[in-house]
């Protein structure tokens, strides 16, 4: 069986502890005075002005810097290192490999990859073999450079298409198949396919894409004795806390890891990088702190992918628009070690639309390359990407309109859970009003009418989707501080990560305590003064963390009403909190100022916890959604320019509007990339090596390549079920359907359907000259 | 991270020259753009760079006395991009120059370092064993060459990847150039050199020589010129195919011109089978169809730059109809 | 000769104006204007983003241009103003782009956007009400793996129009979005 989905992310059924009151006082909101409403970041000015300081601007006094010397080929056996040489050389302080008489250097460096931390099998380019601490960068990468390493170089396979041949070289020597297939079928699909009217079938294929985040990855290190302190670009510093702990055999407490600002990661920086070890290890043997920053280069060889992903799928609709079987074959691209090359990679065929008959079948590949690490929705856009060009053309098959089509076959459960009911679903409305807002069926009218013969052509798509995780859950705990002249402190463990949790969490403390977000100071991602978090991943801040804050906050609020009950002579029950006042509520004109609490002036402050509930028990928890878009396309040149997107997302509770639209806007234009321009290109034939490991080559969507006409429109349903403020994820919801509504654009453009990414003017010119060929 | 290396602001160019021709590793730098990323890309070595910013007179667009304009070697792409004169006498240049690389980059860059690139092929500036480097293979032939040169190639397939050194040839430009020797003047059809040729070296510059300006004749009557570049996104990017064109027309007809092609061939490419197409007819739809097939009928693709063909031939076919109707 | 005042130590110094401050700074020759700004002159909030010209995260004003710190050799801006991040407010008072792009969302991480910032002070400068294109086109060589953009336009909008001296407030649809 396989593993729920978002697991990765946090656990479930664990025994977790309620608010002292369980949900006693967890109404969901229904008029709010700040959740929901727009409001910029919290943290805002740091972010603008400079002064925010991110890891890589960290700089400590005595300060070394560390460079790690990486494998250049994809497939070689380490036989020796020399570092007499670099030992020697001005500023170098200390030298560290795998023939380093240091038995921690030998250690597994995570649970999640079972490889020394530096290695003398190298499974792809960019495997770590040595590391050097000097006083200057110059002089470590100096002394990097003079590192001798003997190499037996291996044959290798690039491509996982090819690496279960009989002949293949192996990555692993049990063979290039990390496990047996994974298999998922219900129903009957022979059977669903004899039903069908239609049965269509089509090989679709995604790149493989690289996280690159603005900031690097990186950290600095430094130890006090035998406690380690780490400030680490990361997503989660909980998760990097472990994965530290565990490679040093440290107790988690001698470990403290900090991660206040941090430039982006996109699912690479969940975890302890082997990086963060090797800085770790260079700090402890120098006995000076250590900086250790990647190169661009590193980031795209070593810290994760979205694996490229084949999928075969084979549809039958009947003419009505009942879909009645789906067949998908998919595979991906590990990469080096087991690292989820088909994460999730069939779950919409599973889940999306209804269908009695599905089967699906996984098979998850060793390529001599970097392993992949989760990527914005993993698996998602992928199987998007197949399924809804599918659907795409199932409708243009049967003579519906594409959304007719997917309105046919929304369902109400989930048919992938073995029918657990959803708390709420949005995908029709996300359908229906998405499409009135976009004027879908007017505009393909309009394209219609005017006849599409010119070398520019317009044309529409769209497509659906669901993400599996965004239910957010346990474990999570908050601590809210409230000062006696009614100002907050929030403490939690959560990062953010730029999505705007701070702001977020912020928001809901002031709803509760009915004071100034402003008035609120927040305490966040530090492992050794904030309380425990799950990593920011899985688009699940928000469903985790806000509960936990909304509890916290009530928890306070019960302690401070019960002292203001004694002192105003009126039951508890009968107050409550108004622009930082207790009033009453049936005789508004009793009121009394926090801050003229005799009791709090006392007492000082109020200290509430609140903790993350758990799910509701046999419900599925998911976000929706469904996206449009409209493109131009010259079929001289094969340029697309795409000219808007609608975007409809049901995502529960919007909790601050502002940050909901940045969510939505930076995934589309993420997708974008997915659709027209990211892909890794490995020296395959040759040397195996990845020939586009810069900005300049793998290319990220500029702001010429994103339209300026973006609309966000959210599906505001009410989730109370889902957790005590309603809200589902959204950052990976934004960028699932993106590339397949661009892909079912350009066929509704041109009639050309390009089942590869990305539908680069190279891909697509030859595509139009291959049908005009053909006509 | 840069290598190390020492660095001089020459204040003349004498001086320049003669630092450049008494130190092997020496490296002229002008805007840096192109020099610093080779250098930290390690695609050659460099111990000292010379720097022309101190040098007086290398910066800036002036009239010659016989109606062409004089772009010193140091004047930014962007101030060529804005150049009144250039927009109103050569809007192909300046189309060529605003279109380049990114903002930035074009208030760094300099015209003259611009016609003056590395290739930017991934094999060249990449951890690889490469024949324009001193290696022994061309990775492209066997490898991945969707950005490759389809005409022109042999032994070392990359392409020129300046967008104004294709305009400049269509202009029929001159590069200035300083020397030990003196100064001389080449055509900018001359100033590249094919791999076959050398495949060490893309244009005729010696290591001790500078250019010190590019000159344009006048305009002649009835021309019109254009650049148009495809690639593979927005901004940044080099042309997958472009083309340049400086055509004369009479009324509606071409009398002659040119039709350089960037993005096709190690250096500009001047296709006479596209401008034996045009010459003598109006630009109709089957006329520049024609030509852009013209063009590519010697084009011989590798492994993965099949696509070359037809996009030529669109964006061929495009820059001929739109400058017809101009 | 040349122009370049050599230290003992191998190090070279020079004089900037940065963020209108007189400053001289001594440091090894082949070192570029980022490298100097963020380790020798501690000015952190110009971001290292790809060593190579590609991201635009390290862009900076020399003399008011926009140029990538991590092409420019720091001893070929002898002389020259150097205005960064840091610059841009006055004391505690934010610059109205710093202010509009921390209002409308247009900083997310907030990673690239120093870049950003100082690449649309001086378009202003330039072009006090510029079309929505043409800051897309002065835009093109900064790239955001947050935002999309469209938060950044339109915060280059609104501060514009601060700018010229209207009492702007951000678009109703800027904030909620389509209702």
């Amino acid at each position: 069986m396989r593993k729920e989905p978002g697991s990765r992310y946090y656990v479930e059924g664990i025994e977790v502890p309620e608010t002292p009151e369980p949900r006693s006082e967890q109404e969901q909101w229904t008029q709010t005075e700040y959740v929901g409403k727009p409001r910029p970041r919290v943290d805002a000015y740091e972010r603008v002005s400079g002064s925010a300081v991110y890891p890589s601007d960290t700089y400590l006094p005595r300060m070394l810097y560390g460079a790690i010397l990486r494998c250049p080929h994809p497939h070689a056996v380490v036989k020796g290192v020399d570092t007499s040489e670099a030992e020697k050389m001005p500023g170098v302080r200390t030298v560290i490999s795998a023939f380093t008489p240091d038995d921690r250097a030998t250690q597994p460096h995570s649970e999640l990859i079972h490889t020394t931390l530096f290695s003398t099998r190298c499974r792809y380019e960019g495997e770590t073999v040595a590391a050097v601490a000097a006083e200057t960068p110059y002089q470590a990468w100096d002394a990097v450079r003079a590192i001798q390493v003997d190499y037996d170089v291996l044959p290798f396979v690039s491509d996982e298409r090819r690496a279960l041949d009989p002949d293949a070289p192996k990555v692993h020597d049990e063979g290039n198949q990390v496990a047996p297939t994974d298999t998922y079928e219900r129903g009957d699909v022979a059977q669903g396919f004899a039903e069908a009217d239609v049965v269509l079938e089509e090989i679709y294929r995604a790149e493989c894409e690289i996280h690159t985040p603005m900031e690097l990855h990186g950290c600095v290190a430094k130890w006090d004795g035998d406690s380690l302190t780490v400030w680490e670009s990361t997503q989660g510093v909980y998760n990097i806390q472990a994965g530290l702990a565990g490679a040093l055999g440290l107790p988690l407490s001698k470990v403290r890891v900090v991660g206040h600002y941090m430039g982006g990661g996109f699912g690479s920086k969940l975890q302890a990088g082997k990086y963060t070890i090797i800085a770790a290890l260079l700090a402890k043997k120098a006995a000076r702190p250590v900086k250790l920053t990647l190169t661009r280069e590193e980031t795209y060889l070593a810290v994760g992918n979205r694996p490229a992903s084949n999928m075969r799928l084979k549809a039958g609709v009947k003419q009505d628009g009942t879909l009645t079987a789906l067949e998908y074959v998919g595979s991906g691209a590990s990469g080096g070690y087991q690292a989820g090359g088909t994460s999730l990679l069939d779950w919409l065929v599973r889940d999306l639309y209804t269908c009695p008959n599905v089967r699906t079948e996984l098979t998850n590949i060793y390529v001599n390359a970097g392993p992949a690490r989760p990527m914005r929705g993993p698996g998602h856009p992928q199987c998007a990407w197949a399924l809804d060009q599918m659907m795409d053309a199932l409708a243009e098959a049967i003579g519906m309109d594409p959304v007719e089509l997917r309105l046919k076959n929304v369902p109400t459960v989930s048919q992938a859970r073995g029918g657990s009911p959803y708390t709420t679903t949005g995908l029709k409305q996300c359908l229906e009003e998405g499409a009135a807002a976009f004027r879908w069926k007017e505009t393909r009218a309009a394209i219609a009418r005017e006849g599409n013969t010119n070398h520019l052509r317009r044309g529409v798509g769209m497509a659906g989707g669901l993400w599996a995780g965004g239910a957010g859950g346990p474990p999570s705990t908050v601590i809210i501080k409230l000062f006696s002249d009614g100002s907050v402190n929030l403490n939690m463990g959560a990062s953010d990560i730029g999505t705007g949790t701070k702001t977020v969490m912020a928001m809901v403390a002031a709803e509760e305590l009915s004071v100034d977000p402003d008035a609120i100071q927040i305490e966040h991602a530090d492992t050794g003064t904030t309380q425990f978090a799950t990593a920011s991943g899985g688009s699940k801040t928000v469903p985790t963390e806000a509960p936990a804050v909304r509890a916290a906050a009530l928890d306070v609020k019960r302690q401070l009403l019960d002292l203001a009950a004694g002192e105003m002579g009126v039951e508890a029950s009968g107050l409550t909190l108004k622009d930082g006042k207790v009033v009453s509520i049936d005789d508004p004109s009793q009121e009394r100022e926090i801050t003229a609490l005799r009791s709090l002036r006392r007492r000082r402050s109020i200290t509430g916890v609140g903790y993350r509930g758990p799910n509701p028990q046999g419900k599925a928890v998911n976000p929706f959604a469904a996206q449009f878009c409209e493109v131009e396309v010259n079929t001289r040149t094969g340029e697309v320019k795409i000219l808007r997107f609608l975007a409809a997302h049901d995502s529960g509770r919007v909790m601050n509007r502002l940050t909901y639209q940045n969510q939505v806007f930076g995934g589309i234009t993420m997708g974008i990339g997915l659709a027209m321009t990211e892909a890794r290109v490995l020296d395959g034939d040759q040397t195996g090596k990845m020939v586009n490991k810069n900005w300049h080559d793998y290319k990220l969507p500029t702001a010429l390549d994103v339209p300026a006409d973006m609309t966000c429109v959210p599906i505001e349903l009410e989730d109370p079920e889902a957790n005590s403020v309603g809200a589902k994820g959204l950052g990976e919801p934004a960028t699932i359907p993106t590339a397949a509504a661009v892909a079912n654009a350009v066929y509704h453009a041109t009639g050309v359907r390009i089942t590869n990414t990305p539908i680069t003017p190279m891909r697509l010119a030859q595509a139009l000259a291959d049908a005009r060929k053909g006509e | 991270m840069l290598p190390k290396f020492s660095y001089v602001r020459a204040t003349s160019l004498d001086e320049a020259v003669r630092l450049l021709s008494s130190d092997d590793g020496a490296r002229v730098c002008a805007g840096g753009s192109d020099l610093l990323g080779c250098l930290r890309d390690q695609v050659f070595e460099c111990s000292r760079v010379v720097s022309l910013t101190g040098i007086d007179g290398l910066r800036g667009i002036a009239r010659t006395r016989d109606g062409g304009v004089r772009i010193g070697a140091l004047t930014t792409i962007a101030d060529v991009a804005a150049d009144p004169t250039i927009n109103q006498s050569y809007p192909g240049l300046a189309q060529a120059a605003g279109e380049l690389a990114s903002p930035q980059l074009r208030n760094q860059g300099t015209i003259g370092g611009n016609i003056c690139q590395k290739p930017r092929c991934w094999y060249y500036r990449g951890d690889f064993d490469c024949l324009r480097k001193g290696g022994t293979t061309c990775h492209a032939v066997a490898g991945e060459s969707e950005f490759h040169c389809i005409l022109g190639g042999a032994g070392c397939f990359v392409v020129h990847p300046s967008d104004t050194a294709p305009a400049l040839v269509a202009l029929q430009a001159t590069v200035r150039i300083a020397g030990r020797r003196g100064t001389r003047s080449v055509p900018m059809e001359e100033f590249y050199v094919l791999p076959n040729q050398d495949v060490r070296r893309e244009t005729v510059l010696e290591p001790h020589e500078i250019v010190t300006e590019i000159v344009l004749p006048r305009p002649a009557a009835g021309m019109r010129s254009s650049y148009h570049k495809v690639r593979a996104r927005g901004a940044w990017d080099f042309a997958l195919a472009g083309v340049a064109l400086a055509l004369q027309f009479s009324g509606n007809r071409v009398t002659a011109g040119r039709v350089v092609l960037s993005g096709a061939a190690p250096t500009p490419w001047r296709s006479r089978e596209a401008e034996e197409a045009i010459i003598g007819k109006q630009l109709d739809a089957a006329t520049a169809a024609a030509a852009g097939r013209a063009a590519m009928e010697d084009a011989v693709p590798l492994r993965r730059n099949g696509y070359k063909i037809p996009l030529f031939q669109g964006v061929i076919e495009e820059a001929l109809l739109a400058i017809g109707r101009a | 000769m040349a122009s370049r005042r050599r230290k003992p130590a191998g190090k070279a110094q020079i004089s900037l104006v940065v963020n209108g401050e007189p400053t001289e700074v001594a440091f090894s020759p082949h070192k570029t204007l980022l490298e100097v700004l963020r380790e020798d002159l501690g000015l952190t909030g110009t971001k290292h983003g790809c060593e190579l010209g590609e991201c635009g995260t390290c862009t900076v004003l020399l003399d008011g241009q926009p140029v990538l710190s991590c092409l420019a050799l720091a001893l070929a801006c002898d002389g020259k103003r150097v205005e960064t991040v840091e610059g841009m407010a006055r004391g505690a008072v934010l610059h109205p782009l710093q202010e509009t792009f921390a209002d409308l969302g247009a900083a997310q991480c907030g990673y690239c956007t120093p870049g950003f910032l100082l690449v649309a002070k001086a378009l202003l400068e330039e072009n006090p009400s510029p079309t929505r294109d043409q800051i897309k086109q002065a835009l093109a060589g900064n790239l955001c793996r947050c935002t999309g953009y469209l938060k950044i336009y339109e915060a280059v909008e609104l501060a514009a129009a601060r700018m010229q001296g209207e009492e702007a407030e951000a678009k109703e649809e800027t904030l909620y979005g389509r209702r």
